[in-house]
Protein backbone atom coordinates (compact mmCIF):
# COMPACT_ATOMS: atom_id res chain seq x y z
CA UNK A 1 0.00 0.00 0.00
CA UNK A 2 1.07 3.54 -0.65
CA UNK A 3 1.16 6.21 1.81
CA UNK A 4 2.80 9.82 1.55
CA UNK A 5 4.53 10.17 4.95
CA UNK A 6 6.70 12.47 6.64
CA UNK A 7 10.23 11.98 5.54
CA UNK A 8 12.64 11.29 8.62
CA UNK A 9 14.88 14.41 7.29
CA UNK A 10 11.62 17.00 8.29
CA UNK A 11 12.11 19.27 10.91
CA UNK A 12 14.48 21.98 11.79
CA UNK A 13 17.31 22.31 10.48
CA UNK A 14 20.73 23.78 12.24
CA UNK A 15 22.59 25.66 9.62
CA UNK A 16 26.02 26.52 11.30
CA UNK A 17 27.18 29.55 9.42
CA UNK A 18 27.48 28.21 5.97
CA UNK A 19 25.10 26.36 3.64
CA UNK A 20 24.13 22.44 4.66
CA UNK A 21 22.52 20.10 2.53
CA UNK A 22 19.54 18.68 3.91
CA UNK A 23 20.14 15.46 3.86
CA UNK A 24 24.27 13.83 3.88
CA UNK A 25 23.14 11.51 1.96
CA UNK A 26 20.85 10.93 -1.54
CA UNK A 27 17.24 10.85 0.34
CA UNK A 28 14.46 11.10 -2.40
CA UNK A 29 11.35 13.39 -1.62
CA UNK A 30 7.82 13.93 -3.18
CA UNK A 31 7.42 17.35 -1.56
CA UNK A 32 9.96 19.80 0.30
CA UNK A 33 9.52 22.82 2.14
CA UNK A 34 11.72 25.18 3.53
CA UNK A 35 10.38 28.41 5.66
CA UNK A 36 12.27 30.79 7.80
CA UNK A 37 11.85 29.75 11.44
CA UNK A 38 9.24 32.17 13.50
CA UNK A 39 10.65 34.76 15.49
CA UNK A 40 14.45 34.16 13.74
CA UNK A 41 16.04 36.57 12.01
CA UNK A 42 18.09 35.17 9.35
CA UNK A 43 17.50 35.07 5.41
CA UNK A 44 17.64 31.87 4.84
CA UNK A 45 18.61 31.08 1.31
CA UNK A 46 17.95 27.85 -1.12
CA UNK A 47 19.98 27.02 -3.45
CA UNK A 48 22.18 23.72 -5.21
CA UNK A 49 25.23 22.40 -4.35
CA UNK A 50 26.82 25.72 -5.94
CA UNK A 51 24.95 27.76 -3.38
CA UNK A 52 26.85 30.34 -2.20
CA UNK A 53 26.07 32.84 1.08
CA UNK A 54 26.48 35.80 -0.95
CA UNK A 55 22.85 35.21 -3.00
CA UNK A 56 24.48 35.14 -6.70
CA UNK A 57 23.80 31.17 -6.61
CA UNK A 58 20.49 30.79 -4.25
CA UNK A 59 17.45 29.89 -6.12
CA UNK A 60 15.34 31.24 -3.70
CA UNK A 61 15.91 33.95 -0.43
CA UNK A 62 13.48 34.17 1.76
CA UNK A 63 12.69 36.99 4.51
CA UNK A 64 12.41 36.39 8.33
CA UNK A 65 9.36 36.65 9.92
CA UNK A 66 10.69 38.26 13.45
CA UNK A 67 7.52 39.28 14.75
CA UNK A 68 4.91 37.95 13.47
CA UNK A 69 2.74 36.87 9.89
CA UNK A 70 3.03 33.79 7.76
CA UNK A 71 6.39 32.25 7.06
CA UNK A 72 8.00 32.97 3.77
CA UNK A 73 8.37 29.65 1.57
CA UNK A 74 10.34 28.10 -0.98
CA UNK A 75 8.26 24.81 -2.11
CA UNK A 76 8.06 22.31 -4.58
CA UNK A 77 6.53 18.93 -5.00
CA UNK A 78 6.81 16.21 -8.26
CA UNK A 79 3.03 16.84 -9.38
CA UNK A 80 3.98 12.77 -11.26
CA UNK A 81 3.42 11.00 -7.95
CA UNK A 82 6.95 10.44 -7.39
CA UNK A 83 9.67 10.72 -5.06
CA UNK A 84 12.14 12.83 -7.79
CA UNK A 85 13.34 15.69 -4.85
CA UNK A 86 16.98 14.73 -3.96
CA UNK A 87 17.20 16.41 -0.11
CA UNK A 88 21.41 15.72 -0.40
CA UNK A 89 21.09 18.45 -3.40
CA UNK A 90 19.56 20.91 -1.68
CA UNK A 91 21.39 23.34 0.26
CA UNK A 92 19.80 25.84 3.20
CA UNK A 93 21.81 28.82 4.46
CA UNK A 94 21.01 30.85 7.00
CA UNK A 95 22.11 34.22 7.59
CA UNK A 96 22.51 34.12 11.31
CA UNK A 97 24.51 31.36 12.46
CA UNK A 98 22.70 28.76 14.76
CA UNK A 99 19.41 29.57 13.21
CA UNK A 100 17.13 26.58 12.25
CA UNK A 101 14.85 27.14 9.20
CA UNK A 102 12.21 24.78 9.18
CA UNK A 103 11.94 21.86 6.44
CA UNK A 104 9.53 20.14 5.63
CA UNK A 105 9.74 16.88 3.50
CA UNK A 106 6.79 14.10 2.55
CA UNK A 107 7.72 10.96 1.01
CA UNK A 108 5.95 7.89 -0.68
CA UNK A 109 6.59 4.60 1.05
CA UNK A 110 4.87 1.72 0.16
CA UNK A 111 3.89 -0.28 4.08
CA UNK B 1 -42.84 31.17 -2.43
CA UNK B 2 -41.27 34.12 -1.60
CA UNK B 3 -37.84 34.67 -2.10
CA UNK B 4 -37.25 34.84 2.12
CA UNK B 5 -38.99 32.04 2.45
CA UNK B 6 -37.15 30.06 -0.34
CA UNK B 7 -33.76 31.15 0.96
CA UNK B 8 -35.00 29.73 4.44
CA UNK B 9 -35.88 26.41 2.98
CA UNK B 10 -32.39 26.05 1.67
CA UNK B 11 -30.68 26.70 4.70
CA UNK B 12 -33.35 24.34 6.38
CA UNK B 13 -32.38 21.60 3.72
CA UNK B 14 -28.56 22.09 4.28
CA UNK B 15 -28.71 22.30 8.29
CA UNK B 16 -30.43 19.02 8.17
CA UNK B 17 -27.62 17.92 5.60
CA UNK B 18 -24.82 18.63 7.96
CA UNK B 19 -26.83 17.42 11.08
CA UNK B 20 -27.29 14.13 9.62
CA UNK B 21 -23.62 13.25 8.01
CA UNK B 22 -21.40 11.63 10.54
CA UNK B 23 -17.40 12.17 10.15
CA UNK B 24 -15.80 9.14 8.90
CA UNK B 25 -12.89 9.86 11.06
CA UNK B 26 -15.25 9.81 13.95
CA UNK B 27 -16.30 5.90 13.35
CA UNK B 28 -13.17 4.10 15.06
CA UNK B 29 -13.90 1.04 12.43
CA UNK B 30 -13.47 3.35 9.13
CA UNK B 31 -10.16 3.21 7.42
CA UNK B 32 -11.16 4.65 3.79
CA UNK B 33 -9.77 2.80 1.09
CA UNK B 34 -6.63 1.41 1.20
CA UNK B 35 -3.88 4.12 0.43
CA UNK B 36 -3.31 4.85 -3.09
CA UNK B 37 -6.60 3.93 -4.25
CA UNK B 38 -9.43 7.02 -4.96
CA UNK B 39 -13.06 7.04 -5.64
CA UNK B 40 -15.13 9.77 -7.59
CA UNK B 41 -16.51 11.51 -4.54
CA UNK B 42 -14.74 13.94 -2.09
CA UNK B 43 -15.96 13.52 1.74
CA UNK B 44 -14.83 15.26 4.38
CA UNK B 45 -13.16 12.79 6.89
CA UNK B 46 -11.55 15.46 9.70
CA UNK B 47 -13.05 19.06 10.32
CA UNK B 48 -13.71 21.68 13.07
CA UNK B 49 -11.32 22.78 15.83
CA UNK B 50 -9.20 20.46 16.59
CA UNK B 51 -9.10 19.49 20.61
CA UNK B 52 -5.45 18.10 21.60
CA UNK B 53 -5.89 18.49 25.42
CA UNK B 54 -6.56 15.16 26.34
CA UNK B 55 -3.10 13.47 25.16
CA UNK B 56 -0.09 13.78 27.23
CA UNK B 57 2.10 17.07 26.59
CA UNK B 58 -1.14 18.16 24.47
CA UNK B 59 0.46 16.36 21.42
CA UNK B 60 -2.01 14.12 19.21
CA UNK B 61 -2.14 12.74 16.32
CA UNK B 62 -4.46 13.60 13.71
CA UNK B 63 -6.35 10.39 13.95
CA UNK B 64 -5.85 7.80 16.43
CA UNK B 65 -6.35 4.54 14.05
CA UNK B 66 -4.84 5.18 9.70
CA UNK B 67 -7.03 7.29 7.96
CA UNK B 68 -6.21 7.98 3.97
CA UNK B 69 -6.68 11.49 2.92
CA UNK B 70 -5.88 12.94 -0.46
CA UNK B 71 -6.40 16.45 1.22
CA UNK B 72 -5.65 18.10 4.26
CA UNK B 73 -5.64 21.63 5.76
CA UNK B 74 -4.44 22.86 9.23
CA UNK B 75 -5.28 26.80 10.02
CA UNK B 76 -4.76 28.49 12.83
CA UNK B 77 -7.89 29.40 14.99
CA UNK B 78 -8.34 33.25 14.15
CA UNK B 79 -8.51 34.94 17.68
CA UNK B 80 -6.43 32.61 19.27
CA UNK B 81 -3.10 33.47 20.83
CA UNK B 82 -0.50 30.66 20.50
CA UNK B 83 1.95 29.35 17.47
CA UNK B 84 0.48 25.48 16.22
CA UNK B 85 3.46 23.03 15.62
CA UNK B 86 2.61 20.52 12.83
CA UNK B 87 5.41 17.17 13.03
CA UNK B 88 5.52 13.68 12.85
CA UNK B 89 5.29 10.74 15.31
CA UNK B 90 8.73 12.15 16.93
CA UNK B 91 6.88 15.01 18.31
CA UNK B 92 4.79 13.00 20.93
CA UNK B 93 8.36 11.72 22.83
CA UNK B 94 10.13 15.34 21.97
CA UNK B 95 11.86 16.52 25.00
CA UNK B 96 11.94 20.04 25.97
CA UNK B 97 10.27 22.56 23.35
CA UNK B 98 8.08 20.29 21.36
CA UNK B 99 8.30 22.52 18.64
CA UNK B 100 12.10 22.03 18.08
CA UNK B 101 10.56 18.54 16.26
CA UNK B 102 7.87 19.62 14.31
CA UNK B 103 8.42 20.48 10.40
CA UNK B 104 5.44 23.60 10.41
CA UNK B 105 5.01 26.12 12.74
CA UNK B 106 2.46 28.18 12.09
CA UNK B 107 2.04 31.95 13.31
CA UNK B 108 -1.31 32.84 15.53
CA UNK B 109 -3.98 35.28 14.06
CA UNK B 110 -4.96 36.96 17.19
CA UNK B 111 -6.84 39.95 15.80
CA UNK B 112 -6.12 39.91 12.27
CA UNK B 113 -3.74 42.81 12.40
CA UNK B 114 -0.97 40.37 10.79
CA UNK B 115 -1.04 39.65 7.13
CA UNK B 116 -4.48 41.28 6.07
CA UNK B 117 -6.23 38.94 8.30
CA UNK B 118 -5.17 35.82 6.72
CA UNK B 119 -4.71 33.18 9.37
CA UNK B 120 -1.23 30.66 8.44
CA UNK B 121 -2.54 27.77 7.47
CA UNK B 122 -0.89 24.10 6.15
CA UNK B 123 -1.82 22.24 2.98
CA UNK B 124 -0.65 19.25 2.17
CA UNK B 125 -2.17 17.22 -0.81
CA UNK B 126 -1.51 14.08 -3.62
CA UNK B 127 -0.87 15.64 -5.92
CA UNK B 128 -2.79 12.66 -8.59
CA UNK B 129 -5.45 12.90 -5.95
CA UNK B 130 -4.99 9.52 -4.22
CA UNK B 131 -5.96 8.70 -0.88
CA UNK B 132 -2.30 8.20 0.20
CA UNK B 133 -1.54 11.09 3.29
CA UNK B 134 -1.87 9.14 6.63
CA UNK B 135 -3.59 10.78 9.17
CA UNK B 136 -2.48 9.35 12.08
CA UNK B 137 1.20 10.09 11.12
CA UNK B 138 0.75 14.17 11.36
CA UNK B 139 1.04 14.97 14.66
CA UNK B 140 -0.20 18.63 16.20
CA UNK B 141 0.77 21.02 18.97
CA UNK B 142 -0.66 24.34 19.88
CA UNK B 143 2.12 26.23 22.10
CA UNK B 144 -1.22 27.39 24.43
CA UNK B 145 -2.67 24.28 25.95
CA UNK B 146 -6.53 24.34 25.15
CA UNK B 147 -6.28 25.88 21.97
CA UNK B 148 -7.53 24.42 18.91
CA UNK B 149 -6.28 24.94 15.43
CA UNK B 150 -9.23 24.43 12.41
CA UNK B 151 -8.51 21.36 10.60
CA UNK B 152 -9.77 19.49 7.78
CA UNK B 153 -9.34 16.47 5.91
CA UNK B 154 -10.70 15.08 2.39
CA UNK B 155 -10.47 11.63 1.23
CA UNK B 156 -12.69 10.30 -2.29
CA UNK B 157 -14.48 7.47 -1.92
Amino acid sequence: MLILTPSAAAGPLTVPGAPVPIATTSTLVNKLSVKPRLGQWSKVLVGGPNLLPDESTALAVLYPVPNGGQADAFVVQDQGGQNTIDLSQIFVYASIPGDTPMVEAFEYKTI
Amino acid sequence: MNRRELFQKVLGTGAAVIAASVLRADAGAFNGPAGGTRGTQLVTILTGPFDTSSQPNGVRALTATPQFATYVRIQANPGQQGKIAIGRSVMATAPGNIADAAFVELWPNWDGTVDNGRSDTWIMSDPQWSNTINLADIYVWPEIAGETPVITAFQLV
